[in-house]
This record gives C-alpha cells, structure tokens and sequence, in this order.
C-alpha cells in the first residue's frame, strides 16, 4: 500500500469500446498520475467523452483492463464520494436555485449542514455567482450555469475530478480563474483530468494526451509534444522586392515560401538566423512565429 | 447496492418536493382539477340512477322467461356468470335485483332496502315464469325461490366518486413522474447521480416519498369536495381512504418511472396516456361493472391497480370498511403492483448507459 500514492490514477491499457459498427475506443493505453491537471484534446467524436464515461464506469467495456484509483473501474462506485464528474450537458435543475441546487449535490455526499454552507460560499465565490444565490438556475445566462455545474461538481471536494468541457462559453477573465483554482487543487495532490478543444488551455495543463479516433495518438507536456513533433519556428517577412530578395534569401541556404499572399515564410533551425535573414534583406515588415501545440498535434497525427 | 441511506433518500424527496412546489401550474391542476372533473361529473350523472338494472345468471332452461324479462322496457338487464357475482352487485347498490335461472328451478335476489323496486321485479320474473310454464305440454311449475339480500341505495356520484379520487391520483403521479425521469436523464442529472454515491433504490424511493407528499395533499382537497360538495358518505376512516390513494400513488409513480425509459421527450410521455390510463378508466369496474365485463377482457381488469383502489376506496367510504377488511385483494393486490414495478423502474436505471 505504500506506493499507493505513486499509483496513477487512472491506468488504462488497450481499451475498446464499440458502439455497433462504430469504434469510440481503440486499443486506448495512458496513464494518468496523480496531482496532475490532464488535458484531453482531439477533434469532435474522437473519444473523449467516451473515455470519461468509461473512467466513471457509466460504460461498459468491449475489452481492456482499466483501473482507476488503484480499483478495477467494475468496483468504482465503491469509491463515487472520491470523484466528482462533469458531464457535457451541464446537469442541474434550472427549477431550482443556484443554493437549493448546491444543497442538493452537497446533500447526496452527506456533508453536513454548517460544511455545506462554508463550501457553498466558497464554490459561489470562485465562480463568481455568489450574489445571484437565490436566483433559478434556470434564468442564468449559458456561462453562469457552466459555472455552476463545476460549483455543484466540486462540492464534495473530490481527489479525482473528471471535467468534460467546463469552460466553454466562459469567459477568459473566469477562465483563467478557474485555472488557477486547478492549480490549487493539484497543488493539494488531486487530479484533474478536463477535455477542452481550446489549445491555449491544453498549453496550461501538465499533461496533454491528443486523441483521435479512439486512440491516444500523442502524450506529454506541451513542451514535450512540440518538440517531440520537431516544429521549428518560422518567420514571416513582407519583402521590398519579393522576387530579388527571395533569391538573396535562397543563396543563404534558405527555403523560401511565397506561396502564401504578400509574405514569405522561412523555417528557422534556431532563434540565432533572424540576424542572419536580416543581414540578406531588410524587410518592410516581420513576425515570429513560435510552433503551437494544435500545429504540433496534427503534424503527430499526420503519422498516426 | 439495495442499502438504503434514509438521509440520501431524504435529500431526493426534498428535492423534489421543492420542484413540485415551484410548478404552480401542475399545483393548480392537481388541486382543481379533481374538483373540475368532480362537478363536471356529478352534473352528467346527477340524480338517481333511473331504471331498474336487473342482473341475470342464464343457467339454462327458461329461455322463454328470459326473453319475457327482456322484452321489458324498463329493465336493464346486465348478465352474469354466478349468483355470487349478482349478490356482490346488489350489496353494492349496482344492481336491484337479479334472476338466476337453472333447469326447474328460478332464483330472485331482491335487494331489501328498496322494497317497491324489489315488488316490481318479482311480479314481473312471476308473470313471466308463469307464462313459461302454461307454455309446456306437461303442466310443469317453475320452482321460485325468493332471497333478500341487504343492498344500497345508491346514487352514481356515490359508486363513481371514489374511483375519480383515484383515477385523477393515478393519472397526474404517473405523468408527473414518467416527465421528471424524462427530464433526468436529458438533461444529464440521471448521468451525475449514476457516479455519486445515491443509489437506484434511493432515487427511486426519493421520488416515492416527495410525490406521496403532493398525494396526499392531492386526496385531502379531493375527499373534501367529494364528501362535503357531493355528498358522498364517508362511512370509513378518511386515514383508510389517504392510505390507499398513497398506495396507489406510490405504483403510479413507480409505472411512470418504468414507463420514462420508453419516451425520449415529455411530448412521448403524454402519448402514453391512451395506453395506460384509459384501460383503467374503462375497466377498472366503476362504469361497467366487472362481472359484467365479459369474461375474455376480465383478466386484464384484475391486472389493473385502479380496479383494486376503487373497490377498496369504494369499500372504505359507503361500508365503513377498515384496513383489515380490505387488507385482501385490494391492498394485497395495490402492493405487488407497487413491489413489481418499483423493481422494475430500479433495474431499468442502469448504470451502464450506453
Ligand atoms: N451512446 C452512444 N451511442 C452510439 N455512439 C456513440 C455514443 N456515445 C458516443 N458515440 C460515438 O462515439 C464516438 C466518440 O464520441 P465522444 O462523445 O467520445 O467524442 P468526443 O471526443 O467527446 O467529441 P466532442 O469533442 O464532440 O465532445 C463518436 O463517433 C460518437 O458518435
Ligand atoms: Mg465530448
């Protein structure tokens, strides 16, 4: 039991999962350590909700061994009052106050009533609801009931937390608060595990697992998968006299594309050549651009 | 997984007590409308019931006194099978009187409470007996025997009242609760609880208990007008009468549960109502009689929960009678109803959606 808190998380090898002919799951394999945010990203139907469902137990396997928190996912409703589960329809009661809602999920971890009320005015005050308290769910606007659905998702303080898209339609001042709230989390050993489709998000998880058609196509930590897609920046010129400078260019050893409109892009083997690019011409105007994680993820799963 | 946590249970009865309450719409239509449908009732059917119903048990060799009590304007003749069956009715007040027929012999049930009613029927089975007799070659007499039973002297809001304390009860739990099971699974709250420590017997148990609580508040207004608006008697306890109607409650709630699974949208829900609720209207025994149901289509009224609550609440108000005394079938029969189905709707939220 003593490495019991190195265990990961969530440990699956080779899940399937089959919907008739469809395959949500193929031969899924990743773990996920503890005290981590991991962001699962990947196009629409690549497997996300799905794996998220398979963790929670709501699905059942075609095949695959899958443990979460150190138990074989069929015994995980032993270990529920562990995992809190965001769904992707935000599950609330739009007949019922933002409190009474609250009350509710808090009342089915059996937290008692003064626990309750501190935690309550906690989650309002991080999600920024507090002063609509007695308002019905149901007359929030679309980035307020997000909110309250993570609120109602973090009630009974979770150690593993099951996010699936809680930020969209949040706006990025809230964004970035539930971000740091994360971090706070994680900081106190719980994990996080949140599918986005925005890739300044996944920039700011520790982990990032891209997946596409049911499977785990790259992993790592942004810096890790960059490089590991062997991206290099580039930078975008808008020349005085294209067809002149592009051959200056050409006779450094650069491969100049013109392809695109007015500027020409250069690959960069290191930050060092802008001088060198800047001693063969001098462009009217110039941009940086560093690789980003979203290039990086279909460059990897050009391979896959 | 069968553990029960009272105090989870507790949280979903809460829960949904404070939904209903909030719904101000189906507040005021499980309070009027009961009170809506009663009126409109006890208008159609104001009065007493005009006509002599006569039952008749046919076992065999009188066709001509049977043709006789037919061509009768006044009579209305319901047939039975069996003389218990006619004794039943009468005791009830639903028939005032009957003719068992069998090969040399006629039987004549009279109901003892309304004597010149019971005159009129045995002069006419006499006259026609007689006819019968003077139409055979061998002088041969008809035996009659006479036999008073103690029947009721009843007006229709009184047979029907109870059984729309009952029905409307039935009617609003089950599509209340096939539309809330339908709203938890679409808007993803079934999903949640499904990864929280609440069970399915919690959930559905919950559920039980906060709609007993609209029940109760549903049958209390209902009884009220029935007795004071209408008239009709309340020989029993009223507790005896909430008892059932939450029994009854409690097995339309677990039918609309069960039911949710099958509709995708409120909208499907309400399309249930002619598969559920109107057999029950029409064979629960309140406007037709069960005996008089033919024999085929029976069965399925002894299937139905409504028939058992409306003879118990009909038991209840007009004979006085207590828990004991309707202790078998009918509440008997209101719970397996409810074990059955509460099984049925627990199993049927799986925790595997896929
Ligand atoms: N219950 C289901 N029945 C049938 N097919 C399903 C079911 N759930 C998911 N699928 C299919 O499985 C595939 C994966 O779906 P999933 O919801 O996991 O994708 P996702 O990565 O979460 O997508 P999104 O980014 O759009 O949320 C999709 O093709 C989807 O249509
Ligand atoms: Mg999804």
């Amino acid at each position: 039991m003593a490495s019991r808190g190195r265990d990961p998380v969530v440990s699956a090898r080779g899940l399937v999962k089959d919907f008739g002919r469809l395959r949500a799951l193929d031969q899924l394999t990743v773990d996920i350590p503890r005290g981590a945010t991991y962001g699962l990203v990947g196009p629409n139907g690549s497997g996300k909700t799905t794996f998220i469902r398979a963790i929670v137990g709501l699905l059942k396997l075609d095949k695959g061994e899958l443990n979460v928190l150190s138990r074989p996912v069929s015994r995980v409703q032993e270990i529920y009052s562990r995992i809190g589960y965001m769904t992707q329809h935000k599950a609330l009661y739009p007949d019922l106050t933002l409190q009474e809602n609250l009350e509710f999920f808090a009342g089915l971890y059996g937290i008692d009533k003064q626990e309750r009320e501190r935690r309550i005015s906690e989650l309002l005050e991080m999600v920024n609801l507090a002063e609509h308290r007695q308002r019905l769910a149901g007359t929030l606007s679309g980035g307020m009931y997000q909110r309250l659905s993570l609120a109602c998702t973090l009630i009974h303080e979770p150690e593993l937390l099951l996010l699936d898209e809680p930020t969209v339609g949040v706006d990025p001042r809230l964004r970035q608060t539930f971000w740091d709230y994360f971090e706070r989390l994680t900081s106190e050993g719980k994990t996080v595990i949140i599918t986005t489709h925005l890739m300044d998000e996944a920039e700011k998880c520790r982990i990032v697992g891209y997946m596409r058609a049911g499977r785990m196509t790259a992993a790592g930590s942004p810096e890790e998968i960059k490089r590991h897609a062997g991206l290099k920046p580039y930078l975008q010129l808008w020349l005085r006299d294209p067809k002149k400078d592009a051959s200056l260019l050409r006779a450094r050893g650069y491969e100049v594309d013109m392809a695109k409109g007015a500027a020409a892009r250069i690959r960069l083997e290191s930050h060092d050549q802008i001088k060198d690019v800047l001693d063969a011409v001098s462009p009217l105007d110039m941009r940086l651009k560093e690789p980003t994680l979203e290039e990086a993820f279909l460059k990897l799963s050009e391979g896959a | 997984m069968i553990a029960l946590n009272v105090r989870r249970t507790g949280v979903v009865a809460l829960r949904v007590i404070r939904q209903l309450k909030r719904d101000r719409r189906t507040i005021g239509l499980i309070t009027f409308a009961p009170i809506v449908l009663m009126t409109l009732f006890g208008y159609a059917l104001s009065g007493e019931m005009s006509g002599v119903t006569l039952g008749m048990v046919d076992g065999g060799g009188h066709d001509l006194l049977r043709s006789y009590l037919e061509g009768i304007k006044d009579f209305e003749i319901v047939y039975l099978g069996s003389e218990s069956d006619a004794e039943l009715l009468i005791s009830d007040g639903r028939l005032n009187g009957a003719v068992v027929m069998k090969p040399g012999e006629v039987r004549v049930l009279l109901d003892a409470t309304s004597l010149q009613i019971s005159g009129a029927i045995l002069a006419r089975a006499e006259a026609g007996a007689q006819q019968e007799a003077a139409s055979r070659e061998k002088d041969q007499g008809n035996l009659i025997v006479t036999r008073y039973i103690f029947g009721y002297d009843l007006e229709m809001m009184d047979t029907v009242g109870p059984a729309i304390l009952g029905l409307v009860v039935f009617f609003f739990t089950f599509i209340n609760a096939a539309i809330s099971f339908v709203r938890e699974r679409s808007q993803g709250t079934l999903e949640k609880f499904m990864v929280s420590p609440l069970s399915r017997v919690e959930i559905v148990s919950g559920y039980v208990l906060g709609f007993s609580f609209f029940t109760l508040l549903q049958s209390a207004t209902t009884l009220l007008v029935v007795t004071h608006g209408f008239g009709v008697p309340m020989r029993g306890s009223p507790l005896t009468a909430l008892a059932v109607v939450l029994l009854l409650g409690a097995g339309a709630l677990v039918l609309g549960s069960f039911f949710s699974n099958f509709a995708r949208s409120e909208f499907q829900v309400v399309q249930f109502i002619p598969l559920i609720i109107t057999p029950q209207i029409v064979l629960c025994g309140v406007w037709w009689p069960l005996q008089s149901i033919p024999e085929f289509i029976r069965p399925i009224s002894y299937l139905l929960p409504l028939t058992y609550a409306s003879d118990a609440l009909r038991a209840v108000m007009l004979k006085g009678a207590s828990i004991p005394d309707i202790l078998f079938p009918d509440l008997l029969a209101l719970g397996i109803f409810f074990l059955v189905f509460f099984a049925a709707a627990t199993l049927m939220l799986r925790r595997e959606v896929d």
